[in-house]
């Protein structure tokens, strides 16, 4: 179909000659597509398309570019060829504007009474469309359809700036008749993607299968034919940047979903820094569309469940607060998802007793470098909790305070469950704090924090003592 | 008696009988000059939708003067016109007086101005479709309702139900179509003269648009920028000697509210009462339903992605003009001027040629900044691309603010990789674009904690999951270099902050240890 319009439209514009070419009807349509999709909503387009360019200076016309194209960002080369100045004319034809473009010509007035359904046809002058239309009916000045009754106006002319799209064109100087392909490339907006992971979690045997979508969306109004379609994980704009924080800590920091940023390189094809993913076949992508593509499928990845729960400060909880229920894996070559991940949503999913994978939470993750350690939060979990608890609070000196904290970690599930127990706060307002004692050797995280990883048995609970010292 | 005589005269003559109307239509050359958005921010964008620059705009006229006194009316300028920026030259009387003419022809203005004239009120018969018209004047102004003196009596338009409407003799004296700029002359005798008009005209914007295409080495770029011009008003400019201005000029007022027209009066009528009013006034009808809401098309069609084996055809990028803009200096500002005649047409944008410089050397530098005690956690860097403005280094020339998209070829192809925003760069700066953040090389700090050290030191970490090795700058914001120990002291300066400049090869990591005293 497609090549026999295109041999229609060489032999028209091989016939014609240059007046063919400086017609706008006969610019061709969409010819080979490349569609470079990235994420935040922008795209490149390559449309290759055959064009028959007259000898000297003609003007091309490039119907059906998407309609969010940004026309400032428009590339054009075809051999042989030189470009003298691309416009983008977006005067669009409506009946406000062909009125206002009138101003001055004569109209024909064709009135309809409204009883008899006689037709008077008059010659009119536009004076002025302020509000109304004043016209100048042989110097009877009136008022258009002031008295509501039916009168069409017939324009004799549509001025030439009035277009129906916005209008793409490019003037080129040609050495030599003939036709040739053409590069037309721009950027567009409206058309990107993201990524969707669905993880089954298999909490027996401590794995995660992972399978890894990219969704793409197409806004653009436009639909791109039979497009070789690559995707590229990155947002290739300044755009968005974060500036550096403030001197300010915060204050008890949860964990965020990297837990350490790996340095392993993903066996793909990058762009700079970023990755790319390019569609095996040609796909349309049609406007209003969602199209998910499949990007990564791994089984049996290594994968533990763990409760994380972080006090903020020596303060006493009047209620147990639920523990984070975190599932933790890695994106490494060796024991690991194998893969760097582009930044989208991770949904879990787990079996129920019949064996129907039931939805169990989800967890956003920005790009993530192959060899990276995370932890995604699915939710808090309902049957285990802590309770922190301020046995004593003393003043040893002017300076020094002493507090002795007890921390009641619960479990009522029928297995034994491992609980991450942050205590933050050490370094945030005053300095030096110090442990005297503690039920149980913890590891400090940095100098505010500090992590016991405890076990609550079945159906159990466990606790943990500390006492800290404290200078200000 | 015989010195009153002289005014009298001069009244009874002047006005009306030796000042005559010429009309000039349409310019025979023009020229704009494009100057950008003053309050746009470095290396923004043109917004098609308000385009908050201007031009300054000279057309060439050929008119016919008569002798003596006569009124010279400018048609076809555009429509955001600054009338008070307005020069008319070439005149051999000179101007007598300018005037900008706002009051407009409308409905509203056409009743006011007829008020105590003969009218004729036209009135069609729905059942018959008979039409009468009788003559009629009009004895009120058009605020809120028209009472006309029929040969019947005092009537109120359009409280009859009747279909009707005025129609007018003529159009009152002084109401033109759109505002119009006019001047009063005086020739010594009828000849046919050029006159230059020069104004300042909103709705105009440019900037340039770069295009930077990084070679197979990635050592070098072709940069290629387009200017890009926009108008908005509704007049078209054909043939247009076109030129661009880059620099900040000094705008104290505000072009927009001198374009404006003032309030133009409106016409609403409204009757006596009619009806019973038992039930008071009538509510208003019911809102249209809303439009059906779109079906959004979940067209799913699933491909496995694989790695692409074929290489594509080479697309060739390469953009090649018949001519670019030459560059003048006009005082501190940056002039461009477009080669040939172009059109700049009403609500259109344009882009001609405005520099290309091929083989620029770059360098492609990580950057980021923080301060001794943010600990960023995973903190994606910026990409930084720089080049030299220098002769030396295949550049030294303005380069006027823009956006700047980079292309690099990767699986056979030239892709984006990256856009930037440039500012106005003069002949010697260093040109530092950030063009994108990456998510391979991360940086991490951590504040630790070694027994009797107060909690004092960090450890900053460096990752690159590249397979390339880079060149990374971490700045630091010190606002106390007390406080900080010799390893943040004594770091090289890089745009004022003390910089740790490092190498980071391929996939592995660097640390930087220091110590912060609270």
């Amino acid at each position: 179909m497609r090549a026999l319009t295109v041999t229609c439209f060489l032999a028209l514009a091989l016939g014609a000659g240059p007046a063919a070419a400086q017609d706008p009807a006969a610019g061709s349509a969409q010819g080979e597509l490349s569609v470079t999709i990235y994420n935040g909503g922008q795209s490149l387009v390559q449309d290759i398309r055959q064009i028959g360019f007259p000898a000297g200076r003609s003007r091309q016309e490039f119907p059906d570019v998407s309609a969010q194209i940004r026309p400032q960002t428009v590339s054009f080369s075809a051999a042989g060829t030189a470009i003298v100045e691309q416009n983008f004319d977006y005067d669009l034809l409506s009946p406000n504007a062909l009125m206002q473009k009138a101003v001055g010509e004569m109209v024909t007035l064709l009135r309809i009474n409204p009883a008899t359904g006689g037709e008077t046809r008059e010659r009119a002058k536009v004076l002025a469309v302020n509000g109304g239309v004043v016209l100048d009916n042989g110097g009877r000045i009136e008022i258009l359809r002031d008295d509501g009754l039916p009168v069409r106006v017939i324009f004799d002319k549509i001025p030439p700036n009035l277009r129906a799209k916005p209008t793409l064109s490019i003037t080129v100087e040609s050495k030599s008749a003939g036709t040739r392909p053409a590069t037309l490339s721009y950027l567009t907006g409206g058309l990107g993607w993201s990524a969707d992971y669905v993880s089954l979690y298999d909490e027996k045997a401590g794995t995660i299968d992972v399978q890894g979508w990219v969704t793409l969306t197409n806004n653009t109004g436009t639909t791109f034919d039979r497009a070789r379609t690559l995707l590229v994980a990155g947002t290739p704009s300044a755009a968005g940047m974060a500036s550096y924080g403030g001197s300010y800590r915060p204050r008890a920091m949860p964990p965020g979903e990297l837990r350490r940023a790996g340095t392993e390189t993903a066996p793909r094809e990058q762009l700079g820094d970023y990755y790319l993913y390019p569609l095996a076949e040609r796909t349309t992508i049609a406007n209003a569309q969602t199209k998910q593509v499949s990007f990564l499928d791994v089984a049996k990845v290594p994968a533990q469940k763990i409760y994380e729960y972080t006090v903020g400060g020596f303060d006493n909880m009047t209620e147990p607060a639920s523990a984070a229920s975190v599932i933790k894996f890695n994106s490494s070559a060796q024991g690991g998802l194998g893969d760097a991940l582009p930044a989208g949503t991770v949904r879990f999913y787990q079996r129920d007793l019949r064996g129907d994978p039931q939805f169990i939470g989800e967890s956003r993750i920005g790009h993530t470098p192959m060899g990276s350690e995370l932890g995604l939060k699915t939710g808090d979990a309902f049957d285990v909790k802590v309770k922190a608890t301020v046995v004593s609070r003393e003043r040893r000196s002017d300076r020094i305070w002493r507090s002795s904290m007890s921390y009641l970690l619960t479990n009522a599930r029928p297995q034994p469950v491992t609980v991450d127990l942050v205590q933050r706060g050490l370094d945030w307002y005053w300095d030096d704090t110090r442990i005297i004692t503690e039920s149980q050797k913890s590891e400090r995280l940095d100098s505010d924090g500090t992590k016991w990883r405890v076990t609550v048995p079945a159906n159990g609970e466990a606790t943990i003592t500390a006492t800290f010292e404290t200078r200000y | 008696m015989r010195r009153s005589l002289v005014p009298l005269l001069f009244f009874a003559v002047s006005p009306a009988a030796a000042q005559s109307v010429v009309t000039s239509t349409a310019p025979d050359s023009v020229s704009v000059s494009a100057f950008r958005d003053p309050g746009r921010g470095e290396g923004g964008e043109i917004d098609l939708d308000s385009l908050e620059g201007f031009a300054l705009i000279s057309e060439q006229r050929t008119i016919d003067l008569p002798a003596g006194e006569s009124v010279l009316r400018f048609e076809g300028v555009a429509e955001g016109m600054v009338a008070v920026s307005a020069i008319v030259t070439g005149l051999p009387g000179g101007v007598v007086q300018k005037n900008r003419d706002t009051a407009l022809l409308s409905p509203a203005s056409l009743l006011d101005g007829s008020l105590g004239n003969r009218v004729h009120l036209r009135r069609t018969n729905r059942a018959t479709g008979k039409v009468t018209e009788e003559d009629a004047f009009i004895r009120s102004g058009p605020d809120g309702a028209v009472v006309l003196r029929t040969a019947a009596g005092y009537e109120a338009l359009r409280c009859s139900g009747l279909p009707e409407t005025l129609t007018y003799d003529g159009v009152p004296k002084g109401l033109t179509a759109k505002p119009t700029l006019s001047v009063t002359t005086r020739s010594p005798n009828a000849q046919r003269v050029t006159v230059t008009l020069t104004y300042l005209s909103t709705g105009f914007d440019w900037a340039s648009n770069y295009v930077a295409r990084v070679a197979g080495d990635g050592k070098t770029l072709d940069l290629f920028a387009w200017l890009t011009v926009a108008n908005s008003n509704g007049e078209s400019f054909a043939d247009a000697n076109l030129s661009a201005l880059a620099g900040t000029l000094n705008i104290e007022q505000d072009f927009d509210e001198l374009v404006e027209p003032p309030p133009q009066p409106q016409l609403r009528l409204s009757c006596f009462p009619t009806g019973s009013g038992r039930y008071g006034i009538p509510p208003p009808p019911p809102p249209p339903p809303p439009p059906p809401a779109p079906m959004a098309g979940y067209d799913e069609i699933i491909v496995t992605a694989q790695r692409r084996e074929a290489k594509l055809m080479e697309a060739p990028m390469a953009i090649t003009v018949v001519d670019t803009a030459q560059l003048e200096d006009l005082g501190d500002l940056k002039l461009y001027r477009v080669p040939m005649r172009v059109t700049v047409a009403a609500n259109a944008q344009k882009q001609v040629a405005l520099l290309v410089k091929d083989k620029v050397p770059f360098r492609t530098v990580y950057r980021l900044r923080t301060c001794p005690t943010c600990e960023p956690k995973n903190e994606s860097t910026e990409i930084v691309l720089r080049m030299e403005n220098k002769e030396s280094g295949n550049l030294g020339i303005p380069l006027p603010s823009g956006q700047v998209a980079v292309f690099e070829p990767a699986l056979g192809e030239e892709l984006l990789a990256g856009e930037g925003a440039m500012r106005d760069h003069a002949v010697g700066e260093t040109v530092n674009l950030v063009i994108g953040e990456s998510s391979q090389v991360l940086v991490t700090a951590d504040n630790y904690y070694a027994p009797g050290k107060e909690g004092d030191d960090y450890r900053l970490t460096v990752t690159n999951a590249n397979r390339f090795a880079v060149a990374l700058e971490l700045g630091f914001e010190i606002d106390d270099l007390k406080r900080v120990d010799s390893r943040l002291r004594k770091l090289p300066r890089k745009d004022g902050l003390p910089t740790w400049i490092v190498t980071v090869p391929a996939n592995s990591s660097r640390t930087l240890d220091y110590r912060v005293k609270d």
